[in-house]
Formats: C-alpha cells, structure tokens, sequence
C-alpha cells in the first residue's frame, strides 16, 4: 500500500517539526513520519542553550563573526548571515509558542555564556534548552492535526527516479508493516549520527539513517571528517556536561589543581571553542596531569549550591546518578566524547541538495554554518532557522512538481531486501559488529589523528562492511523487531563510517576538530575547501568545493 | 561486577501465554538496569523487545515496572534494587496500557488524555502578544510553572496511578501537570475554560494517593499540582462544581476509617437524592467486587491518620492563589 504527501518530512526533532510546520503553513499537505515519538528527538537532550544576538549591546556581526572564527574559516559565510540574523526573530518565535525560558529580573529573555562567543548570547532554560524547546514546538504542531505524524516508522528507503525524489518507503515498528510514502519534495531531518562511536554523548537512536539513505540515493554529503568531540563528558557513560555549567563559571582543573586552560587560551580560558578545550585535556591527560581515572576535573563548587542546583539541576542529577559525585561539594570527572557531526547532506541555503526535490535539515544537514567545528547553542538554532527554510522551500517546489511515480513495485523491492535479510539462517549479529565498529572509530578517529590510524581505519571499516553482508537477524517477529531495526541502522553506520574515515585521511591539514598530527597547521592554500563525497560501487569518491568567504577573510585564530 | 538475575516478563503480543524469563548479567551495582537489559539483548537474547534511546533520563522512552514500581531503567541503578530485592530485579512492562510485546507498551491512551487538555498556548486574540520581542515574565511567574517544565512524558506516573485504570474519564498525573503548566501561564488566555473544562472525573478522581509522586524520575510531582488545580478550580468556579464535595467526601472517609466507604461517600458527594440515580452504578460495583457494606476501620489506622495529618501541613499544600499578573506585558 501507498500513502502520499505533498511534503514528506522524516524526522520529526527540532529540524523536523520546524519543516512540517512551516510546509503546512505554506499551504501544502504535510506528513512526517519519525522512528521515535517526537518528543523522545534527541533534541530534548540538548543542555546548555540557543544563541541570538538579542541583547540591544551586543551585534549580528559580532556573532557571525565568532560563529565564522569558530568555524576554523570553513563555514559558509552567506550561510551563516542567515543563522544569525534570523536568530532573535526565531527565539522570540519560540517564545510565543510556549516555549518557557529562563528570566532575568526584569523579565526578559535571560542569557548566559557559552564557548566562542564574545558576548553573553546564549538564551537558556536551566540546563534542558532543547527540552524546552521540542515540547514548545510539539504543542505548536499538534494544535493542527492536519499534519499527520507517523510515529515509530522507520524510514528504510529512500526513492529517487526521473531525476527526482518520489518518496520514501518505511516499516512500521508495531506492526512491521512497510508501506511506501509517494512525495513530491522530501525533507530529510533524521538528526545525528554519534553512534558511529561508542564514546559518545548521542542516543542509541542516533544513527544517522537519513544521511546514509541520501547518499545512497545520490546526494553529496559534505565536511563528515569533522567531528566534533565535546570536551566535558563522563567518563564511562559519556553523558554531557553541558558548556553551560562553564558559562555558569564552572572551571577545569587538572590533577595538580591547575587551571589548566589558562595556557592553552590566555584569553576565552576555560569557554574557548570546544575544539581547543577537548585538545587541551587530551594532552593534559596524556602528559601525566590528569586524574588516576585518566580524566580531569569540572568544578562548580565556588559558585553555590543554591545557583548549582537551580541553573544546572539536569547535570547534577547525572553527576550524583551516573557518577556518584555531589557537584555541590566535589569536582566532575569529565573527559571528551563524539558529540556533533559538523558534516551532514550537502545542502545550500535554501535547504536544497543536488537532487530535485530533495531537502536536508538539522543536524543531517551541513549548510555548512559550522565549518570544521561547530560553536556550541549554534545548533538548536540551525535546527529551527533552516529546518523552516527548507520546509517553506519543500513546499514551494511540491506546488508545481508533478505527482510522485513511487509504487508498489518500489514497497516490493524494500520488503524483498528486508525479508532476505530476516530469513537469513545464520551469520554475525549486529550489536557484534556495531560494537567492533564503535571501538574502531574510538581508538583510531579521535581528537588527534595519526595516519598509520586513519589507513587502519579505513581497512577496518571495509572489513566490517564486507562481514554486515552477512548479518544475522535472529528476531523474525514482525511486531517491534528491534533486532532488524539494529541490523538496517548498522548498515547506515558503516557507510558513514567509511566516509567520515575517507575523509579524514584524504584532508592532509589540521582545522578545526580534524586534527592530523602528521599536518598540525591548517592549510589555507590547499585546503580551504569543502569534502564532497559521493557513493560509487568502489565506496566513496571525493570532490570538494569552494568556501563561501564575504566579510571575514582567514586569520589565525586564538582563543 | 555482581551476577544479577534479570526476571523479565516476556509477552510475544501475538496471544502467547506471558511468562517470567531469567537471565544472568554481569553487571557494576553504579549501572543503570538499562545497561543490563542492552547486555541482554546484546549477549543473550536480540528478541527482548524494549525502548530506550537517550539513556540519561531525558527522552522519557524506558519506563517500566522495576520490582513492582514504576521506574526509569536509564536511570535507576542497579544496586538500589539489588540490594533489597536478593540479587534479583523484577521487570514487567507499564501498567495502564496494553502491551504490544515484552516490555513496550502501547500508549495511546496516555498521549489521548495529554491531548485531550489541549496542550499548546490558547492566546487572546484581542490581547495579543508583543510584536517582534518576547513577552516578559516575572521569575515568580516562572517559578510559578514548578518543576512542571521537567516533564519528559515518559508515562511512569501513569502507569503508577490507581485511578486512570478505574475511569477512563480521569486525565491522570501527567495530563493533570501538564494542565496545570498552562493553567500557570501566563501567556495563556483559557485560564476559566481550563478549569471549567476537566470538572469532576477529569480532576477530582484523583485519590491523592502520590504514587505518581513517587514513580516521577523528574520531580514533577504530579500529585501536588492537581491539588493546586483543585484550589484553582474551587476559587474560579466555586461551589457549583461536584468534584470538591465528592473529594471531601473522599477524605473525609479514609480519614475515619482508611478504608473507601463508598456509600458514605456517594451520599457526602451527592447527597440522598443524588444517590438514587447511581444505583445502576452501585450494582456495577458490586459486580466489581466493591462492597457497599461499612468496613471496620482497619488496622494501622493511626499510620494513615498521620499520613493525613502531614499532607495537611499547611507548608506541604499553601494554596497558590490564582496565579500572579495574568496577562503579559511587551517591555
Ligand atoms: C547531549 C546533547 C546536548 C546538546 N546541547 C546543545 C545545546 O545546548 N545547544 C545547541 O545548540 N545544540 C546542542 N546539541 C546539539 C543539538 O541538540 C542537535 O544537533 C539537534 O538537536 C539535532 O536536531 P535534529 O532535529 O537535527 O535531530 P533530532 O532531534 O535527533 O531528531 C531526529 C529525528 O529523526 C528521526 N529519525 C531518525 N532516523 C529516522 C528514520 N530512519 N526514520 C524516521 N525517522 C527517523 C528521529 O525519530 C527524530 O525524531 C546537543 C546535543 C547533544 C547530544
Ligand atoms: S495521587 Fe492522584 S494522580 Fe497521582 S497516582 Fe494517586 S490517584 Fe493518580
Ligand atoms: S510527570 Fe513525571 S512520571 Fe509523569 S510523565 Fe512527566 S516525567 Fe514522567
Ligand atoms: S532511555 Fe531515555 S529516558 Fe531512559
């Protein structure tokens, strides 16, 4: 059976949702379908906070600026006008949804610090932001059932013929149904991808399923060798300690009580960009300053219970629940973990990507107004500023596109390739294999990047993809076979896996999170480019693409 | 490590008889019992079927019953069931809604009573909020929301409460706290219509038992809120509504002789002749196993007397008035 839209949105995060209801309000028919309940996005799990230059004192420019610095130069910098400029009306937008912010005293929007920034520009609520905010959007898109949600179906293919997007096809988790999904545009918002790693801050359900259907159906996906690694994680667990608990003026020490970021960043110190930070606590650590337990601390204790527990109460709760420490009282073990895939589905910024009526937000996406390495509270704010961008444009071009050809015969071929894949007698699980290719992307693609690691890499990845041939599904029921979701996500992982390390080992610079330590120095002359990688039977083939450069020309950047 | 025994209640959904599966992890007592149940599925068994993804408390997918008990199992850890449950941590899935298989739950009906309060702003047309800047809010009408905002929908209070099993007219905690958080606002100009709109079983069902208050991993405290709806209910519409007389009624009851008395309280909530329309209802009951006849009060009496007396503090329930500067203001 068929079901049709005329914008098809998958993922239903902030990206998501911010498509759906802005196709919907161009006056197009909309259906969303998400492998999750909307409000379980990862998006909700986003701590510290969004940026907007709201403050009368503080400028547009200056968070372009800090937003194109960040970037290491490689961010587009049209791309990231747009970002900012749009950033006051979009929070003031989500204000009025419902969304419920922090407060100064005076009633306005309250703002703290955050990394990179020059100016306090980071709207917040406690340390649940991205919570406030799914829920504030959700109730926005549910006042009008006219957008139709599909919950808990899984997007498995998507179909591109004709020189344009048809449709997706998907499989209903309660049921096991697959059922294809004719649209006219197609907006992929499937958010991250962290689960390529096992140390990392993304949920199990990251797994960068819309990345990987793109580009297997032909899109360019651009800059996946930066990845960033946020430097304030648990140990064990890595679970986020949001920036904002530094914006809040918490500080790093290392073992010997010193405030070690001084000497890596005389002047932003402890709220450098995020690249600089992970760096420096890899290196202490490495060079015999860190704790026993190979971490260094995050200390909140100067600042007082009563700020502690209300401003962060989130993060305290995980301190005491995952890690057994009282912030209150005594230091955070943290260290860095895989937080934000800077690289995503190549889009411009009009949301679009090289296939006609296909679009990409969120986190999926890279517009790129991240560049090498993204400032953090900068990406809720993409999810809502382009999410809307490339719902309106979706719904622009489902006006006049022609009704989508997506059939039976393309339901037929999915559930050929899923059938054969449960009816296989024997062969490795997933979580086997998902595990060997976590560790692989742990040890070998880290904050520092050796080449003899990177070739091991790509081997290792190759290796793995050729085994996942084989992969065994041993649940054959049909009613919430999560081992069959498991197997298909970890064919989504692979394939972004192997271009995260293609990338990585062809980029002969350091810029940004993709630090090569066999080319310590960002390489302007060569490299000032973005990663443009698309599928062919031999695995990925690499071409790059020009940075967008307006008003901020390259400088060495210092923190 | 520690070898915990993991007895799991497996439900193939298809019409097989459920039955209790053990299974023998290695696991840290700091885990989270999430951690075992991905051992499980990981080692042991791919076919145990069970939500989670954000795996810190925030995504609100891994609700289940933990030893009896609505819980987290993302965030529950491993040593506070092990230790007083002999090496063995129980799991069933929630309660209040159908199982589709092993430990995942239907939830229709929890997501029908959130919808059914209509959770989003209802603005004033004629008042409407500021242009091009946000509405301010004094941090005591924030502080107003509570710990409402915390809400992660993950249904625990839900499949805690005694009451959403006996009505299906009643909202339940998570519902309840979710109407409250709009009720609070003040942005929101449906303040009457609100409170006007889920009298008597909607709100006044509510057995003030504060399991849900328990069973909440975010401090919501569902439980408070709705007595908060109820002072805000009793000051807006007054005594023309049902709810407060038969919830008097209702404590009244337990008060004296902790147990329900449900004649007494159909005649406290209804009086007399009220209760001659119910007597279909009260032969339902009875069919249900409800006994109309007075119970002797029960033993430990005094337990829940006290129990009363604290709920009554008057720091535990002051009554927040109805909530400060409605309306919002541009600058
Ligand atoms: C712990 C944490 C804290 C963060 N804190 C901040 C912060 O303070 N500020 C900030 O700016 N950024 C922060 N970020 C980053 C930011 O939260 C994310 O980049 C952003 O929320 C991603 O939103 P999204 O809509 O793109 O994806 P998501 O919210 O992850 O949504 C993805 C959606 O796609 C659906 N989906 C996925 N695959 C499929 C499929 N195959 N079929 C159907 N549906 C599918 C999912 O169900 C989900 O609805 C944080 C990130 C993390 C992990
Ligand atoms: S206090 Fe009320 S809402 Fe909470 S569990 Fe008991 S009956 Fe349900
Ligand atoms: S009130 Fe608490 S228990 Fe209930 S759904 Fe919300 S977070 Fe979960
Ligand atoms: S896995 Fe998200 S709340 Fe437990």
């Amino acid at each position: 059976m068929t079901l049709s839209h005329d914008v098809l949105v998958v993922g239903a995060g902030l990206a998501g949702q911010r498509a759906a209801l802005q196709a919907f309000r161009a006056g197009v028919d909309v259906g969303v379908i998400s492998k999750l309940h909307p409000l379980r996005s990862h998006s909700g799990a986003a701590q510290g906070g969004i940026n907007a230059a709201l403050d009368p004192k503080d400028s547009v420019h200056d968070h372009i600026y800090d937003t194109v610095k960040g970037s290491d130069y490689l961010a587009d910098q049209d791309a990231v006008e747009v970002l900012c400029k749009e950033a006051g009306p979009t929070v003031i937008e989500m204000e009025h949804m419902g969304t419920i912010f922090n407060r100064a005293p005076d009633g306005s929007l309250d703002r703290r610090a955050f990394g990179g920034a020059s100016y306090n520009r980071t709207i917040y609520s406690a340390d649940r932001t991205g919570l406030a905010l799914l829920q504030g959007l959700y109730e926005e898109v549910g006042r009008d059932p006219k957008i139709h949600i599909y919950e808990e179906w899984d997007a498995v293919d998507l179909v591109v013929r004709d020189g344009r997007v048809q449709g997706v096809v998907a499989m209903e988790r309660k049921s096991g149904k697959i059922e294809g999904f004719g649209a006219k545009a197609v907006v992929i918002a499937t958010g991250p991808a962290g689960r390529v790693y096992g140390k990392t801050t993304n949920s199990h359900e990251s797994t960068g399923d819309g990345c990987a259907l793109a580009y297997r159906a032909g899109a360019y996906l651009k800059d996946m060798e930066f990845v960033q690694f946020h430097p304030t994680c648990l140990p064990h667990t890595s679970i986020l300690i949001t920036e904002g608990a530094r914006g809040e003026g918490g500080i790093l020490r290392n073992a010997k009580g010193e405030r070690f970021m001084e000497r890596y960043a005389p002047h932003f110190k402890d709220l450098a960009s995020r690249d600089v930070v992970s760096r420096a606590i890899v290196t202490e650590v490495k060079e015999g300053r860190g704790f026993p337990d190979g971490t260094v601390h995050l200390e909140l204790m100067h600042l007082g219970k009563e700020k502690v527990e209300t401003k962060l109460q989130e993060i305290v709760a995980y301190a005491r629940t995952f890690a057994g420490i009282d912030p209150v009282v005594e230091g955070i073990p943290v260290y860095p973990a895989q937080h934000y895939m800077m690289g995503g589905i190549s889009t411009n910024p009009k949301g679009e990507t090289n296939i006609p009526g296909l679009y990409a937000a969120g986190e999926a996406a890279c517009v790129s107004v991240h560049g090498a390495n993204r400032l953090g509270a900068n990406s809720l704010l993409e999810t809502l500023v382009y999410g809307k961008i490339a719902g309106q444009n979706a719904a622009e071009y489902a006006k006049t596109a022609a009704a989508s050809t997506l059939g039976q015969t393309d339901v037929d071929a999915t559930t050929g390739r899923i059938h054969q894949l449960v009816e296989r007698k024997e062969g490795e699980l997933p979580a086997k294999l998902r595990a060997e290719l976590q560790s692989t992307m742990d040890e070998l693609v880290g904050v520092y990047r050796h080449p003899d690691d990177l070739i091991n890499a790509v081997t290792r990845v190759a290796q793995l993809k050729e085994r996942y041939q084989n992969v065994h599904v041993a649940d054959k029921s049909s009613i919430f076979n999560l081992n069959l979701v498991e197997a298909i996500e970890l064919g989504h992982l692979l394939d972004l896996a192997e271009v995260i390390v293609t990338g990585a080992l062809a980029r002969t610079e350091s810029r940004g999170a993709h630090v090569r330590t066999d080319y310590p120095k960002r390489d302007d002359a060569k490299w000032l480019k973005h990663t443009l990688a698309q599928i062919t039977k031999e695995g990925p083939s690499l071409t790059y693409l020009p940075v967008t450069i307006t008003e901020y020309q390259p400088k060495e950047r210092a923190y | 490590m520690t070898q915990v025994t993991y007895q799991i209640l497996r439900n193939d959904g298809k019409g097989g008889v459920p039955h209790f599966q053990n299974f023998v992890v290695e696991i840290g007592e700091t885990e989270a019992i999430l951690t075992g149940l991905i051992k499980i599925r990981n080692e042991q068994d791919p076919t145990l079927a069970v939500r989670y993804s954000c795996r810190q408390e925030i995504c609100g997918s891994c609700a289940m019953r933990v030893n009896g008990k609505s819980r987290l199992v993302c965030s529950r850890l491993v040593g506070t069931e092990t230790k007083t449950h002999n090496n063995t941590i129980r799991i069933e899935p929630m309660a209040n809604q159908p199982v589709l298989r092993d430990l995942v739950v239907d939830q229709t009906p929890f997501w029908d009573r959130y919808r059914h309060i209509r959770p989003h702003l209802i603005l004033d047309p004629a008042n409407p909020l500021p242009q091009g800047k946000e509405s301010r809010m004094t941090p005591e009408q924030v502080d107003q929301f509570r710990e409402t905002p915390r809400c992660i929908a993950c249904a625990s209070c839900y499949s805690a409460c005694p009451a959403v099993g006996s009505d299906p007219d009643f909202l339940g905690p998570m519902a309840l706290a979710k109407l409250y958080r709009f009720t609070v606002d003040p942005r929101d100009a449906a303040y009457h219509e609100r409170l006007e709109g889920i009298q008597n079983q909607k709100l006044w069902l509510c057995l003030r038992c504060n399991l849900c208050v328990e069973a909440c991993p975010k401090d919501v405290r569902p439980a408070e809120r709705i007595v908060d709806l109820k002072r805000l209910a009793n000051q807006e519409i007054g005594k023309r509504e049902r709810g407060s007389k038969h919830s008097i009624g209702f404590l009244n009851n337990i008060e004296q002789g902790g147990l329900l008395n449900e004649t007494k309280l159909a005649r406290d909530s209804l009086g007399l002749f009220g209760m001659l329309g119910q007597v279909g209802k009260g032969f339902q009951m009875m069919r249900h196993g409800k006994s109309l006849k007075k119970h002797p009060p029960i033993q430990g009496l005094s337990e829940v007397q006290a129990i009363y007396a604290d709920l009554n503090k008057p720091e535990d329930i002051k009554g927040r008035e109805r909530p400060v500067g409605k309306g919002v203001k541009g600058e």
